[in-house]
This record gives C-alpha cells, sequence and structure tokens, in this order.
C-alpha cells in the first residue's frame, strides 16, 4: 500500500480515535438532590425514551461522520479511490481562427470545444491528471494537473489566429496511460498523432471573408493607385455582399456582389481620391458566422510624384531602372547645373559628387573626393559583397549575395556613417549617413559591377528612393504576435493605444491581436503594419475534413469525478442540523 | 463523586430561635377547629359530640325514669301534661387530635425546607387546638417507626409540644401506610386527623388513607409543596438524585419534558385532593412560599378548617 492509498485511512482513524476519546472524556452531566424522582419518574415512564445506550451510540456515530466530513473537507481528501481509475489524460485543442466561427445554438466552435474538454475532464477520476495543451502553442509548458487546475488552464485558452496551427509536441508525456483527445473542426490542416481520439466541433456555418486587400500604383502612373480586393464565399450557398473601401479625403466606395457557394470574387477600386493613410475594406452580409475575416486593412502611400534627379555620364540601366519606380519623375541634370537645380527630391549620382552638399538627400555610385564625403584611398580592385545589413530601410527585402565589382573605392568609414554592405575583408562597399542630410554612398561604379543585373537592384533604388524621402511601404500581416524590423520599436494603433511589445533579437515583437493599421516608430524609422486576416484557408470555414464525422454524443462520468470537498462541508453542516435538531429532541446524548 | 444539592441552606436541621413568636401566638388565641362532625372525646370539651348529657344545647325530650337528673324535668310540661317529662341536651366533649407532621428526607428540601414549614404550620394548629383544650397528639414519622408525643391538653402543655416539634430531625424514606399503621396499632379514640407532609409516597398514598378510612377519623391533609418542586430550574443535562431512596435518573431536560414534569406534579396534588373529596375530607396545599400568617389566619380560615 503507497503513503497516498495509506493516507485517507490514517486520516479516518486518527479523526475517528479523537471523537472516540472525546467522548469518552466528555464530562458526567452535574448530579443534584432532590426531595423525590417520583414525579420524575413517572414523566420518563410516561415518554418511552429510546435507551440510554443507543442513544449515545447514535450520537457519537453523528460526530464521527461530521468530523470526518470536515476533515475530508479540511485536507481536500478526494474520492477517486471510490471512482473510476485514475489516468493521465492529454487534452489538445485547436485554435486556430476557424473557431471562433459560431454554430447554430449562438455559441462558436470554441465554446463547444471547451465544453467537450470539459466533458472529458469530468468524466475521469478525482485522482485523474490532465495535460491540457493547444495548437497555437499559448501554453509554454503543458504538465499534468489536477481536474481542477485543468479547467482553470482550459478557461485561460482562446482562439489564436495568428501561428500555423500544429499538433503540440505531448504525447511523449503520456507516461502511463495512453489517453488522448484532440478537438477540433477539422479546417485548419494540422497532423494528429495516431492513437490520439479526435472529437468534432465542426457544424456548418455561412461565412464570407475577404481574402486579399492591397493597393498598387497604376501602371505607368505613380500617382494613381488601385485597391485590390478578393472575396470568399466560404458559405454552402450564394451570398449577397455589400463590399465597402473606406479611408479618409473621400466617400465610401461599395460594390454589392451576388456570389455562389464557394465562389472568389476580385474587385478593383480606384482609391487615388483618398488622402493617403489607412484604407478599410468591409463587407456585409447576413448570417455571417466568423466576424474576423470581415474586415481588412491596407496602407495608401502618399501620391504625389517624386522627383529624382540623375546626375551621369550615361547609365542605361540606372536610367531605366529609375524611370520604372513608382512615382518617380527622372530628371536628367548636367553636372555643372546641381547646384542651380531646384524642386529635386532625390539625387543620383552616377560617378559624380558636388563640392557642397546638395539640399536634398543623395544616392551616390563610385563618388570623386568630396569634404562632405568620407574619404577614400585609392581602389581595392576586384571583390565581392559577403556581408550587409538584414535591418536597415535601404537594404529591406534585399539579397546582395552576388553582387561582384572589378573596381571599388577604398573608403574610410567614418561615423557617424554607417556600413551597410562590405567585403570579405570588411572593407565598406555600401555606407550611409543617416543624420542630418542623408546619403548613400556605393563604392563601385554600376559598369564596374554585376549590381544592375541583380533582381534586388529596383529594390535596392525603391528603398534608397523611400528612406530618403520618408515614405516606407506598409508591412502586411495576420493577427497575432508580428515580428517588426526595428530594434526597440514603440507600436501604437490608429487611436494612438500603444501595443505591447518586447525585444528580440534586433527585432521587436507586437502583440497586433486585432486587424487594423498599426505604426511602429524607432527613432527616426517608421513602419506601418496593416493587419488583417486575409486568409482563404480561414474564411473557407466548411472546409473540414471532420464534416461527415458526427458529433460525439456527451460523455458520461465514469465515476464520483469531483473533488468532494464542497460537498464534504455541506454535508457536515447538515449532519450538525440534524445532530442539534435530534438532541433537542433528544433523541441524541 | 461530589454531590451537589440544588437549593442553599444547611441541610442537617438546626432551629434557630422558637417556632413561632408571640404576636404570632396571640394572634392564634382568636382561632378554633372547626369540626365537621361531632367530636368523640371522652372528657368534657369544647366541641359538639352525639352524647347527650348535661350541655347546654337542648337536642330532645324523653319520660322520666327515676334516677333521672331532676334538674332537668320540664315542669311546664308536667302542669300542661301532668306527666314528668324530662329535657335532654348535648353534651360538649374534647377532640382527640392526632397532628402527624412528615419528616422524611424528601422535606428536608427548598429554601425554607419543606419540614421546617410543615413544624411550624404544626405548632399553630397544635396552639390552637391547646387553646381549646383539645387532646393533642403530635407524631413525627418518616418511615415505620413514627415518634410520638403523648396526648396534651391546655395551653401550658404548648412549649413541650414546641420542644417536641423542634426535635423532629429528617428520617428516611417515607412510609406513610406502615407509620399510620403502627400508630394506630394501639387503641386509639376517634378524632381529627391532620396529616402535614408532601405525600411523595414511593408505595403510594392510598393504603396509608384507606387505614384512616377504616378508623373513621376526620382527616385534613395538608400538601407542604415547595416552589422548587413546583417549578424546577435545572441544567440542560442533570442527573437527579432522589433524597430518600438514592435512585438516580439522567435528565436531558427539554422544555416539552419539563412541561410535562409540570403537568405530573400538578396532577399529583390534583389526585391527593380528588381522594379526599371523594372521602369528605378536608385538603389544602401550603406553598413554603406563602407565609405562614397568611396561611393560618386567612387561608385555612377560608377553607373552613379554623374558625
Amino acid at each position: 500500500m503507497t503513503l497516498p492509498a495509506v493516507a485517507p485511512v490514517a486520516l479516518t482513524a486518527a479523526v475517528a480515535l479523537m471523537v472516540l476519546l472525546l467522548y469518552l472524556l466528555k464530562p458526567s452531566p452535574r448530579r443534584l438532590i432532590v426531595s423525590s424522582t417520583l414525579v420524575w419518574r413517572r414523566v420518563l415512564r410516561a415518554r418511552n425514551r429510546a435507551p440510554d445506550r443507543l442513544r449515545w451510540w447514535v450520537s457519537l456515530l453523528l460526530a464521527m461522520l461530521i468530523a470526518l466530513a470536515v476533515a475530508a473537507a479540511l485536507t481536500r481528501t478526494t474520492l477517486g479511490a471510490l471512482g473510476a481509475a485514475a489516468e493521465r489524460v492529454v487534452l489538445v485543442l485547436d485554435n486556430s481562427a476557424t473557431l471562433a466561427t459560431l454554430t447554430s445554438d449562438g455559441r462558436t466552435r470554441w465554446e463547444h470545444a471547451q465544453s467537450r474538454a470539459r466533458e472529458i475532464i469530468a468524466s475521469g477520476g478525482a485522482d485523474s491528471r490532465y495535460l491540457v495543451a493547444d495548437t497555437q502553442r499559448s501554453i509554454a509548458s503543458p504538465r499534468f494537473e489536477e481536474a481542477a487546475a485543468a479547467l482553470q488552464t482550459l478557461d485561460g485558452l482562446r482562439v489564436m489566429p495568428w501561428n500555423d496551427p500544429l499538433f503540440p509536441d505531448v504525447l511523449a508525456l503520456r507516461d502511463q496511460n495512453p489517453s488522448a483527445w484532440f478537438i477540433s473542426d477539422g479546417v485548419a490542416a494540422i497532423q494528429v498523432p495516431p492513437g490520439v481520439e479526435t472529437r468534432s466541433v465542426f457544424q456548418i456555418a455561412d461565412n464570407v471573408g475577404i481574402t486579399a486587400f492591397d493597393i498598387r500604383a497604376v501602371p505607368g502612373d505613380a500617382r494613381r493607385h488601385q485597391a485590390f480586393v478578393q472575396v470568399l464565399n466560404g458559405s454552402p450557398g450564394a451570398k449577397r455582399v455589400e463590399l465597402l473601401v473606406a479611408g479618409a479625403g473621400h466617400s465610401p466606395m461599395i460594390h454589392t456582389l451576388d456570389m455562389p457557394g464557394g465562389a472568389v470574387a476580385n474587385e478593383a477600386f480606384d482609391v487615388s481620391g483618398f488622402s493617403n493613410g489607412p484604407l478599410r475594406a468591409l463587407i456585409t452580409t447576413p448570417r455571417d458566422a466568423l466576424a474576423a475575416d470581415d474586415v481588412a486593412y491596407a496602407y495608401l502611400p502618399a501620391s504625389k510624384a517624386i522627383r529624382v534627379g540623375l546626375v551621369s555620364a550615361g547609365d542605361a540601366a540606372l536610367e531605366r531602372t529609375l524611370r520604372l519606380l513608382p512615382r518617380a519623375q527622372l530628371l536628367l541634370v548636367p553636372p555643372q547645373r546641381v547646384n542651380a537645380r531646384s524642386g529635386v527630391d532625390v539625387w543620383v549620382f552616377d560617378r559624380y559628387a558636388p563640392a557642397q552638399p546638395p539640399l536634398a538627400p543623395a544616392l551616390l555610385f563610385r563618388p570623386p573626393q568630396a569634404q562632405w564625403l568620407p574619404a577614400s584611398h585609392g581602389d581595392i580592385g576586384a571583390t565581392a559583397v559577403t556581408w550587409w545589413v538584414r535591418g536597415h530601410p535601404v537594404t529591406d527585402g534585399l539579397s546582395l549575395r552576388d553582387v561582384l565589382t572589378e573596381h571599388a573605392l577604398a573608403i574610410r568609414a567614418e561615423t557617424p556613417t554607417q556600413v551597410l554592405a562590405a567585403d570579405a575583408n570588411q572593407r565598406p562597399l555600401i555606407l550611409a549617413s543617416p543624420f542630418g542630410l542623408r546619403w548613400v554612398e556605393v563604392a563601385f561604379a554600376l559598369q564596374d559591377s554585376n549590381l544592375p543585373l541583380q533582381a534586388g537592384f529596383p529594390v535596392l533604388l525603391s528603398n534608397v528612393v523611400d528612406w530618403m524621402t520618408g515614405e516606407p511601404l506598409a508591412l502586411k500581416s495576420q493577427p497575432g504576435e508580428v515580428r517588426l524590423p526595428l530594434a526597440g520599436a514603440q507600436v501604437v494603433d490608429l487611436q494612438g493605444r500603444a501595443i505591447q511589445t518586447r525585444e528580440a533579437m534586433g527585432a521587436t515583437l507586437a502583440a497586433l491581436d486585432e486587424a487594423g493599421l498599426y505604426t511602429a516608430r524607432a527613432g527616426e524609422r517608421r513602419l506601418r503594419v496593416a493587419v488583417s486576416v486575409s486568409d482563404p484557408s480561414v474564411t473557407a470555414v466548411n472546409a473540414s475534413r471532420l464534416a461527415d464525422q458526427p458529433a460525439a454524443p456527451t460523455l458520461q462520468a465514469r465515476g464520483w469525478n469531483f473533488a468532494p470537498w464542497r460537498a464534504l462541508l455541506l454535508a457536515a453542516a447538515l449532519l450538525l442540523v440534524l445532530e442539534w435538531w435530534s438532541y433537542n429532541r433528544r433523541w441524541t446524548v | 463523586m461530589s454531590v451537589d444539592t440544588f437549593f442553599p441552606g444547611p441541610r442537617t436541621l438546626a432551629t434557630t430561635g422558637p417556632l413561632l413568636d408571640q404576636s404570632f401566638l396571640h394572634k392564634l388565641e382568636t382561632l378554633s377547629l372547626a369540626l365537621r362532625r361531632p367530636a368523640h372525646g371522652q372528657l368534657k370539651g369544647a366541641h359538639r359530640s352525639r352524647r347527650v348529657g348535661s350541655g347546654m344545647v337542648f337536642t330532645d325530650f324523653r319520660a322520666y325514669s327515676p334516677g333521672d337528673d331532676i334538674r332537668n324535668i320540664d315542669w311546664g310540661a308536667y302542669l300542661r301534661m301532668d306527666r314528668l317529662i324530662l329535657k335532654l341536651f348535648e353534651e360538649e366533649a374534647d377532640l382527640p387530635i392526632y397532628l402527624f407532621v412528615d419528616a422524611s428526607r424528601s422535606m428536608d428540601y427548598g429554601a425554607p425546607r419543606k419540614l421546617d414549614y410543615a413544624r411550624k404550620l404544626a405548632a399553630a394548629l397544635c396552639y390552637v387546638a391547646l387553646l381549646s383544650h383539645d387532646r393533642v397528639n403530635l407524631v413525627s414519622f418518616a418511615d415505620a417507626n413514627p415518634r410520638a408525643l403523648p396526648a396534651r391538653r391546655g395551653k401550658s402543655q404548648a412549649p413541650q409540644a414546641f420542644r417536641f416539634l423542634e426535635s423532629i430531625q429528617p428520617g428516611r424514606q417515607t412510609g406513610l401506610h406502615s407509620a399510620l399503621r403502627r400508630f394506630f396499632g394501639a387503641p386509639r379514640t376517634r378524632g381529627l386527623v391532620i396529616l402535614i407532609s408532601d405525600f411523595l409516597d414511593p408505595d403510594g398514598i392510598e393504603p396509608g388513607f384507606a387505614l384512616l378510612r377504616r378508623f373513621r377519623h376526620e382527616v385534613v391533609l395538608l400538601h407542604v409543596v415547595s416552589p422548587e418542586e413546583r417549578e424546577p430550574q435545572l441544567p440542560e443535562e442533570v442527573v437527579l438524585v432522589d433524597a430518600e431512596d438514592g435512585v438516580a435518573s439522567e435528565l436531558d431536560l427539554t422544555p416539552s419534558l419539563l412541561t410535562a414534569y409540570r403537568e405530573a406534579f400538578r396532577r399529583h396534588g390534583q389526585d391527593v385532593e380528588a381522594y379526599c373529596r371523594k372521602y369528605g375530607w378536608a385538603y389544602m396545599q401550603a406553598p413554603t412560599d406563602v407565609p405562614l400568617e397568611e396561611l393560618t389566619l386567612r387561608l385555612l380560615r377560608q377553607e373552613g378548617l379554623l374558625r
């Protein structure tokens, strides 16, 4: 017999012994001499009392029951040994986005999943232990707990649509009893390990959602933008959908769509009339079961043209690429007119540098010596880019791995300049000055390298222009914890409320749980983040592999599945009342 | 095991001072015992009797016989009828009084103790009887051995009677029947039996009363009741020990049980009274919380026991 098995027996025996001793030590009633007990004896004979010994035993029994009930309640003794066998049960709940879908009874699939989990916990023995985990891994360290603690853990879970749903690696914890349950609607593609019993909470629902929302410049006219909206009818039947795009500076634009079940609609809106800033796409349709995918956000960039002044002896690739940049208006400027030319937003100097710093930011390719630029000391010959900064706006989304050059300036990097790319000998090949007048210096000429042939060359030019003109591209993300490529960034939503963030290896992780447009700031850097669900796999709430599985019957409790201390306290109270009543009736002593 | 008593005060009898004070005795001198039936005393006294003799109250006529007292011849009748007619008078006799005081241990109870109260009540009645020149027999009884003071007559015997009463000690168990049988085992003139007791006899009262009925005494029962018996104040759990036989009774006192006891105690008094009424006896309760003067000067007179 193990110690846990001995302990309740010992407790019971100790309490019973103590009560018995107290009864035996109970002081005798007072003895009083009276003139005669003749009348008393007549009365007692007439009342036909129960024998004193029997009354004593009944009283002792009641007292023992009360004491045992109170002791058991105080020590939280469970009656698991009297009920079902103790088990170890693994409960994995699917809390991906589609679990937020409403069902016909007004509850969400998630609430049904929680109810199923509670049923499973309720059906186990009181000594059973439960491990609760979720497919979004919101519980960092799942562990086996008592039923009450497991229920608390269960209550703390919620639908978290952002991570890729994954069956957690918890089955290794099933050390004794291989009982594992997975509760899901079957929509998310989750690989369920063998031996796990799946319980479905799937129910067909009507849902229409926005699966894509993007804003692009009109080809050939960078000052005009179009919004592209993709709508998916995930319902089994046809739906009439009202699609609305709204923003500042213009009245909302509405399209009404009649969509058969499973159809996809692609709609385009000319959003040039809106002021730059957040745009919101919203659909409304009757009996929509999932609200999360009914709204999407995007950021409309400034539509004014950026005048790029190019000073070059002639580089066709550079000129062509600059012309293709959205919103870029290329101006070819002779070197002698650089200082006289006004109205240029960004300068691009190809093997040229003015003696004085220009009035606008500048991108320079292998510039000659100038006072306002870092000094160079000769040429470093053939080399290649082997290292570059990945978090900088200029090199954001850019790979320079294959950039080779035959000649490059040997530039001495001085503070406050920042080296953005270097060769294997740590010699700077691309530098930037983030303070004061922004400039980016490339140490080699384009015709000396294969950079113009790289796929990232237009991106580099676009990044440079955006960085210099302060118009970064908006980041798009799904709700959840979003990794922002800014260290120490502060994030606010459209209402200016601060969003909780944490640092992660030179980046910032922001808890962007709701769809919306957020702004992240880190020093002078600013980043827009448009958060939308926009996921066809979420909108298609009926694409379940469990669609054919009948609903599982409600589980019946297999034992006394409750930690009975409350019931024991109640029983003790009732027994106390009974004891008081019986004492007053003189059925007990 | 310690034995507690329910009431304060000494348990042994130690009477301090005279039984009755002088002023109370003076008040008693105006009273006399009232009889319902003619007395059967052998001596001249103050009570009516069935005997015809030289009394003051005319009862009848009869023909004169030689030897009759010629002082009782009705000479007027002789002149009218020419016959000698003798007037008859009711002879007044004394009254044999048997005054019994219960000295059992159950009387040693209450505040004031029932025995003290009974003793004073007996003293008062004894004094009244002595003033009427009745023959007073004082008897204290508990069990089968009653103590008796031989008959006394006249006021001058009062101190002796009082001393006897003062000397009564609580005895053992009540044995009314055996005490009466023992006392009336000797020839006694029919008279007035005054029985002062709590009538808590384990053997019952009827055997003793039947004995009194057989001797055809006139009986007055004075039932001494203590307020502690009538309205007991007891803890919820108590063991009651009978003062006479020592039998213990464990009680879990509830209001209903207390009510039942009060009812039983009241019924006990009613039973005694019913017995008395049935056989023409006088009965009266003498609660110890009623002052003795009020009992004797007012209540006994209202009941017709004194006049």
